[in-house]
């Protein structure tokens, strides 16, 4: 199937196009609601993702002026609490006085789009600008794992070619933006990704040729992945032929590696950016 | 930017200083959001960040361009505006400031977090909090679904707060208008009453519903320093299309807003107000001309040709019944009268006419529209299976579809049924007939009628599905083995999970889809409509599971069980919004005038269906509401007669012909039928003005007019 002329390439559909070119077909360019479950245990899995989507929340009140205590004061979870604490006690400090939260930067890229919604920027024009990625994954990842990562690719580089606006009009060098992944499940060790020129024209010819491949692969055909473990949390395994029963999220590190979607094929993170 | 060339009104909306205030208003398909969309674009090619820009719709259909725009590959980098409705403001700010207002609003646990319920959970709310009031005798003299009452209700606390009066006023405006039998008065009480509870258990329950979270982002959080700093700080610029379209609270707030904004750009539609039994108030809208600096009219219709225009002004001066009623003879090529003794038979000559206009006259199905001003089911089905059976794409757009009446969720909740005994909600041998039907790729209706009849226990609740090898060889043979198989792997599926703890109801539906539907051999598995169906009757049970979640334990029914109880009953329709296309594919829309209107995208050739039907004129008998009485136009103390009936039946009979013709290049087809769908005869006031234009055709063939 065709890429539409106004698709954007994000993180999400990046990463399921390198995880799997037929994933990718059928989640964002055919629209396939496929409500298969992708993980087990569903309601854990549940239950964990709108925690995390609360806690994203609560920084977003937090950065956005509100008091810690009155925000502190609507978590009754102990999860939530005590990612609460871990954040006031923790959180990277101090960060440059502009902050932007929630915030979403495209660019044109060849013949299509780049998008990306950031959890933080926080800026100091001319001078630097950082990227912070709440992560509330059950276990923090390896450092080589994140650096594989297409977000670890795209957030400074999409910054590089689409922050002007935020930097008095001059676009960043790479050299001023750092990312930071910081995790709830290791709060005092947050992983650092400082950018740089290198990096940056690496980056650019990585996401041209991925997306260059994903063309291609329009033209043709998007093949199946050759790692079956990918179909384990994958929601279309029946549509493939791939398997039953969907993949336990606990005992497999795969799972967190792979992906941080929910558990069902309901993609809460796309709903709540286009929610009017 | 498309490359069409803007007319100088055009290019002045566009270029405008970014220091301005302009009201634009004219006809529809003038090009005011053409004019519009450009100067969004002008406004981020000029440099300035584009999520500073606020671009407010009263509904979602209507933003369709300006996200189309800012999807654009060529769109410079850089942030991203916002497009959203009141609604979707009110809910992000609520969500954002919630710990900052939760403890002044009365609510029992500003602590925790609050629920926003959708239409469907709000409807369950109201059921749960109304039905022992309506078991006491409440409404017992109204001759209607009790489910209908129940929205009503809701309806009225919307209005209320879209309106901006107090929701413990609605009784007193109702009755005050009422001059009919004193029994009614008593329901306006009563269903005062219901709305009040309703609201208290809100508050109790931390439950938002559609009113409330306009009344709190009104009442609360808009007049809050820290959240107008807030917004006024993110939001520079406004682009506010459709006003007429939008409610008076919204107005209120752009009014107040707009000495903040750097620039602003307001588009009226003359003419329209299409929702205005939404509470959509175009007069109060015009007012906010008031408050910018410029004003421009627009006047040249891009859409409709001279012909048409002269048919709009005819139906115009009939409908409104001027006494100059004039009819032009360009006007009368803009429109054919295609009369049909039956139903059927107009149905049959419209989708004719279609596949002749599609296959002899090269007219690209996505520029035809049939529009009645209902849509129902049967209507839908006979015409979209005939434009079929002559090879025409169509679509339908309904607002909102019941999953209930899809063959796939109706197997699906069959299935449930089964699977949880201790539930006590039987499956009769023809659910299952049809659940086999659905489920077993390869299986006819004989086939899944004996294994129904044979295989079926409605009595061993525990094991209904017998074993295969049970059948007597020559009939598994007739039945054919493969079937069989497939039967025994859902026999089995079913009995393990029996035997297990039973899941939540959107889980099982999940599991069950993925495990054992949508795999190879059943009928889902390459079946994408019903995996579409399935995906939205899983996301209306898990968001009931989460709207009833903390108020579930009283009623000692688990929540998989009280869903399918209140989808039994009507309840809940299990009924999900369309989502709004952005592509829209080359085919025949088949839609209620309204739906059409609002989707705001001209064809070449309309059709009118059924132009005898009451319909295009009347209200819905809504015995506890009111649109007018509840509007902001109306006067508290005033009397509503039969003369203000008429003429609000009139005047939307005319506002909503008028917004049809302004959305037709060509040509419309008039098509009534003698005797109606439900086999009555019909002559509803837009039979008779399409009579009265004949007769000035006629006067003007004779050369009278
Ligand atoms: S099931 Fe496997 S092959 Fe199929 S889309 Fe998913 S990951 Fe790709």
């Amino acid at each position: 199937m065709k890429i539409p002329a106004n698709f954007a390439f994000s993180q999400n559909n990046l990463q399921d196009y390198v995880d799997c070119p037929r994933r990718f077909e059928l989640r964002y360019l055919e629209k396939l609601a496929w409500p298969a479950i992708r993980s087990e245990p569903i309601l854990a899995v549940e239950r964990h993702m709108q925690l995390g989507e609360r806690f994203h929340r609560m920084i977003q009140q937090n950065q956005s002026g509100l008091p810690a205590d009155l925000i502190g004061a609507t978590a009754s979870e102990p999860e939530l609490i005590e990612w609460w604490q871990a954040y006031l006690s923790s959180a990277p400090d101090p960060l440059p006085e502009r902050r932007l939260v929630e915030h979403t930067l495209a660019a044109p890229f060849g013949s299509y789009r780049l998008v990306a919604k950031y959890d933080l920027l926080a800026i100091t024009p001319g001078e630097r600008a950082l990227i912070v990625d709440w992560k509330t994954s059950l276990r923090k990842p390896k450092r080589q794992i994140l650096s594989s990562r297409i977000q670890t690719r795209l957030y400074p580089f999409l910054l590089t070619e689409a922050g002007k606006s935020l930097n008095n009009g001059i676009a960043f060098k790479p050299e001023q933006i750092e990312l930071i992944y910081w995790f709830t499940a290791d709060p005092r060790n947050p992983e650092h990704f400082p950018y740089s020129s290198n990096q940056y024209e690496e980056d650019r010819s990585y996401l041209q040729n991925l997306i260059a491949d994903a063309v291609n692969a329009s033209d043709t055909n998007f093949p199946l992945t050759g790692d079956e473990r990918m179909c384990r949390y994958c929601n279309f395994r029946s549509l493939c032929d791939r398997g039953e029963g969907a993949g336990e999220m606990e005992t497999d590190s795969l799972a967190e590696e792979s992906s941080e979607s929910s558990g069902y094929d309901l993609d809460f993170e796309q709903i709540s950016e286009i929610a009017f | 930017m498309e490359t069409f060339a803007y007319t100088p009104s055009q290019e002045q909306v566009i270029a405008a200083p970014l220091t301005e205030s302009m009201f634009v208003s004219g006809p529809p398909g003038c090009g005011k959001t053409s004019a519009a969309v450009g100067r969004l674009r002008q406004i981020i090619d000029q440099g300035i960040p584009a999520e500073s820009i606020l671009i407010l719709t009263p509904q979602r259909s209507l933003a369709a361009p300006y996200a189309r725009e800012t999807s654009r590959p060529d769109l410079p980098a850089g942030g991203l505006p916002t497009i959203v409705t009141l609604g979707g403001l009110a809910q992000r700010t609520l969500q954002l400031f919630w710990p900052a207002i939760a403890g002044s609003s009365g609510f029992r646990r500003p602590d925790l977090p609050p629920t926003y319920l959708t239409l469907e959970t709000a409807q369950y709310y109201m059921a749960k909090v109304a039905a022992p009031l309506f078991d006491r005798g409440f409404f017992e003299q109204l001759v209607i679904d009790r489910n209908r009452l129940y929205s009503q209700i809701l309806d009225n606390l919307n209005k209320a707060a879209v309106v901006g009066f107090a929701h413990t006023d609605i009784s007193s405006r109702l009755k005050n208008a009422w001059i009919g039998k004193p029994e009614q008065l008593i329901h306006y009480e009563q269903a005062q009453e219901c709305a009040n509870l309703f609201r208290s258990y809100c508050l109790e329950n931390n439950l938002l519903d559609f009113s409330l979270q306009i009344e709190l982002f009104a009442q609360q959080l808009w007049p809050s320093h820290l959240v107008r700093q807030y917004l006024s700080n993110q939001y520079r610029h406004l682009i506010y299309d459709n006003i007429e379209e939008d409610v008076p609270v919204a107005h209120d707030m752009v009014r107040e807003w707009l000495p903040a904004f750097e620039s602003s750009l307001l588009t009226f539609d003359q003419g329209a107000g299409y929702r205005a039994f939404l509470g959509a108030d175009p007069a109060d809208a015009e007012l906010l001309c008031g408050y910018c600096d410029q004003t421009l009219e627009f006047s040249q219709s891009f859409v409709t040709q001279p012909a048409l225009q002269e048919l709009g002004s005819a139906f115009t001066s009939i409908l409104l019944s001027k006494p100059e009623k004039t009819v032009t003879p360009r006007a009368l090529t803009a429109y054919s009268f295609e009369p049909s003794r039956f139903y059927p038979e107009m149905i049959d000559w419209v989708a004719a006419e279609v596949a002749r206009l599609v296959q002899e006259e090269q007219v690209p199905p996505g520029e035809i529209a049939i529009v009645s001003p209902f849509l129902s089911d049967s209507l839908r089905h006979s015409l979209m299976h005939r434009l079929q059976g002559h090879g025409v794409l169509a679509r339908s757009h309904r607002p909102s579809r019941s999953l209930r009446d899809e063959p796939a969720a109706r197997c699906l909740l069959t299935l449930a049924r089964m699977a949880h005994p201790l539930w006590d909600l039987p499956v009769a041998t023809p659910d299952l007939r049809a659940a086999l039907l659905q489920t077993i790729s390869g299986i006819d209706l004989v086939r899944a009628d004996l294994i129904a009849s044979m295989l079926f226990s409605t009595r061993d609740k525990q094991a209904p599905l017998n074993s295969f090898d049970l059948v007597k060889p020559g009939m598994q043979e007739r039945i054919t083995f493969s079937i069989g198989e497939r039967f025994m792997r859902l026999r089995a599926w079913l009995s393990r999970y029996m035997e297990a703890e039973p899941v939540e109801l959107d889980v099982f539906l999940a599991r069950l889809f993925g495990e054992l539907l949508a795999q190879p051999g059943y009928g889902f598995h390459d079946d994408y409509e019903a995996a579409r169906v399935t995906a939205r009757l899983i996301e209306s049970v898990q968001k009931f599971r989460r709207a009833t979640e903390v108020t579930s334990q009283a009623s000692g029914l688990s929540i998989g069980q009280e869903y399918l109880k209140m989808v039994a009953d009507g309840v809940i329709a299990a009924q999900y919004l369309q989502p709004v296309e952005e592509e829209q594919p080359d085919a025949v829309l088949v839609a209620p005038a309204y739906s059409f209107l609002m989707v705001n995208q001209p064809v070449r050739y309309q059709f009118w269906l059924d132009v005898g039907s009451q319909g295009w004129w009347e209200r819905l008998y809504q015995p506890l509401t009111h649109p007018h009485v509840l509007s902001r136009r109306w006067q508290p103390e005033k009397a509503w007669t039969d003369v203000d009936d008429f003429s609000a039946n009139q005047e939307t009979l005319q506002r909503l012909t008028g917004g049809l013709i302004a959305r037709c290049r060509e040509h419309i087809y008039l098509c009534a039928a003698r005797v109606n769908e439900r086999g009555s005869e019909e002559k509803g006031p837009l039979l008779y003005g399409v009579q009265s234009l004949l007769r000035l055709a006629r006067g003007l063939e004779a050369g009278r007019v």
